[in-house]
């Protein structure tokens, strides 16, 4: 089965990707702690004689980034390619099925990286006979942005961007952020250093009486923060904030169209995220560079994933000729993840890298 | 002679002493066969009914597979133990014991946190500042995964805890737990408190079909007369 899809391969091989082979069985905490419960289980989990929970991949980025932590400097620049089985708990379908797709690791030059993995994959679908590809991006850090020009509190930006990609929760979210009716406590700091000195005096009583204050969990000190940041919380984000996010998430178009709707969008709401429409517009170009016509790609302004490690620009590729298929290609840039591995000292802050997965098996015959 | 209809019933202690007292009440007394120490029994006075005396989660997990038709079991195990299990089992009638709350408890120290959504920022908060996702020790690690999906909680990790689960934060092994609670006098002794929304479900034990296997006649006559009896009595 792995060894077709010759035609993809060399597509691959031509634009400077070089094939790897990672193991199939990984250190299950590696998968949990980077991607979360959620994805736990959905893992085929082993046990081995020593106890240490094992797991067959259930993608390749992890399994590719750690074989490219272990082969020298992590910011080095890579280009790898790969094509074989991972494994998940699906129902109904299949748990060992077909992924192929590449990851682009350290190229600083982010908005012409982004077109031309783009471009690959849209490459990569034509050669697999889809015919009629429909695109999707996105774009968190515009939403980022907003956030933090719209001045709404930190504790406040943290939960909404982590909320990015779920567009339902996130409207809920914005609603009971909203619901102080615009008129926005200022926070005294003076009662808040007092808030803040008696709740750490109460919980590190409390920890200490429980035992806990060893044990390496939640200090007194962190604990007091929280309680600070809730009297922030309570304070939400106000009704113009809340308007101008709604405004924003609902915001959708092609591509080609998109700076110019996110600039009449930003003059409109009077939001200075100008820098970041920039990058976006530069991206917009650089594609067109590359030879991919962004009137045929879709922007929606609230579309994201919900991995921490992603950060900004994300695509999924549909056969539009069998529109109730799930995506048959998803992409998108994860500067975070090299950082996130754990147990590795070399990657510090943020290591630019994007990449794409094709579900081959969302694809019929192998060419 | 035609197969028998399972019916489950636990095999241990007060839910058991609960089941045979029930039973009995509804006009269908359990009789182990041979010794009290044997696995297997009837129904005194309803013929093509074999009683098997097993675990509670044994229980679920058998319904779930379609090996025994009817059983006594709390709703958490079946929540837990059986994939897809609204689609799988019919949860016939409560039968008003084997009370307990399935809930959510972080230590009491943890004044900032009262709600899910404190959980859920905490959680969010945990891994830059500790290098190490916030972990929950839990028996019931399929419940606490679907409740903490639903209140969009992603950052955190599972401990698989055999026992003693309301000992893990002070232990280290965890720092926040899912647990079974009657009275909640158990955390509170352990210096845990609940949340106010974090209680995931309220189980006691019930009467609970499996829908997997087809019936014979025989077979169905003899489930549609316990469920009847059960109901009645449970109602009563």
């Amino acid at each position: 089965m792995a060894e077709s899809y010759q035609p993809l391969r060399d597509l691959f091989s031509r634009a400077g990707y070089a094939f790897v082979e990672p193991p199939i069985l990984h250190d299950a905490r590696i998968f949990v702690e980077l991607a979360g419960e959620d994805l736990r289980r959905r893992l085929f989990l082993a046990t081995d004689a020593e106890g240490r929970e094992l797991a067959l991949r259930p993608d390749y980025t992890i399994p590719v980034c750690l074989q490219h932590l272990a082969g020298g400097p992590a910011r080095r620049r890579a280009n790898y390619a790969y094509l074989g089985p991972v494994f998940r708990q699906r129902p109904g379908a299949p748990g060992e099925f077909l992924q192929a797709g590449v990851e682009s690791l350290g190229r600083t030059d982010r908005e012409a990286a982004d077109a031309d993995v783009l471009k690959l994959a849209l490459e990569s679908a034509a050669t697999l006979g889809v015919r009629k590809p429909s695109v999707r991006i996105g774009d968190s850090t515009l939403f980022a942005a907003l956030l933090d020009a719209l001045d709404v509190s930190l504790p406040w930006q943290r939960r909404l961007a982590r909320s990015f990609g779920d567009t339902r929760r996130l409207a809920a979210l914005i609603a009971r952020g909203r619901s102080d009716n615009g008129a926005r406590r200022r926070v005294v700091p003076v009662a808040l250093g007092r808030e803040r000195r008696e709740a750490e005096a109460r919980a590190g009583e409390l920890l200490a009486a429980h035992g806990l204050a060893t044990v390496g969990g939640r200090t007194a000190e962190e604990i007091a923060g929280r309680v600070v940041e809730k009297t922030e919380l309570a304070a939400g984000i106000g009704a113009r904030a809340a308007k101008v996010l709604s405004a924003y998430l609902a915001l959708a178009g092609s591509k080609a169209a998109a700076p110019g709707l996110l600039r009449a969008f930003a003059r409109r709401e009077r939001v200075a995220i100008g820098p970041t429409i920039d990058r976006f517009a530069e991206r917009v170009e650089a594609l067109a560079k590359a030879g991919v016509d962004p009137a045929r790609l879709a922007f929606a302004a609230d579309f994201g994933r919900r991995l921490d490690y992603y950060t900004g620009f994300v695509f999924e590729i549909h056969d539009a000729a069998r529109p109730k298929l799930a995506q048959i290609v998803g992409g998108g840039r994860y500067d975070r993840l090299l950082a996130l591995i754990p147990g590795q000292t070399a990657a510090k802050g943020n290591i630019p890298a994007i990449g794409f997965s094709i579900w081959l098996d969302r694809i019929g015959g192998a060419p | 002679m035609t197969a028998p209809l399972i019916l489950a019933v636990p095999s241990k202690g007060r839910l058991q002493e609960n089941t045979m007292a029930f039973f009995a009440r509804a006009g269908l007394p359990l009789e182990q066969s041979g010794s009290a120490r044997s696995y297997r029994g009837r129904v005194a006075g309803l013929r093509g009914v074999e009683v098997a005396f097993l675990s509670a989660s044994e229980i679920a997990r058998e319904i779930g597979a379609g090996a025994v038709h009817l059983g006594v079991t709390g709703r958490d195990q079946v929540e837990e133990t059986v994939p897809d299990f609204a689609s799988r089992t019919e949860m016939i009638a409560p039968l008003g014991f084997g009370h307990a709350d399935c809930v959510v408890a972080v230590p009491e120290a943890w004044i900032d946190v009262e709600a899910m959504e404190d959980l859920d920022d905490v959680a969010a908060g945990f891994r830059p500042r500790h290098g190490r996702r916030l972990t929950v020790a839990t028996k019931y690690v399929n419940i606490t995964r679907r409740f903490f999906a639903g209140h969009g909680i992603a950052d955190y990790r599972i401990v698989e805890s055999l026992g003693a689960t309301e000992g893990a934060p002070a232990t280290g092994a965890a720092d926040l737990i899912v647990d079974i609670t009657t009275t909640g006098s158990t955390l509170r002794a352990n210096g845990l408190k609940m949340l106010a929304d974090g209680t995931i479900l309220k189980s006691e034990a019930w009467l609970v079909a499996s829908r997997v296997p087809k019936l014979g006649r025989a077979q169905a006559r003899a489930m549609a007369t316990i469920v009847a009896r059960v109901r009645e009595a449970a109602a009563g």
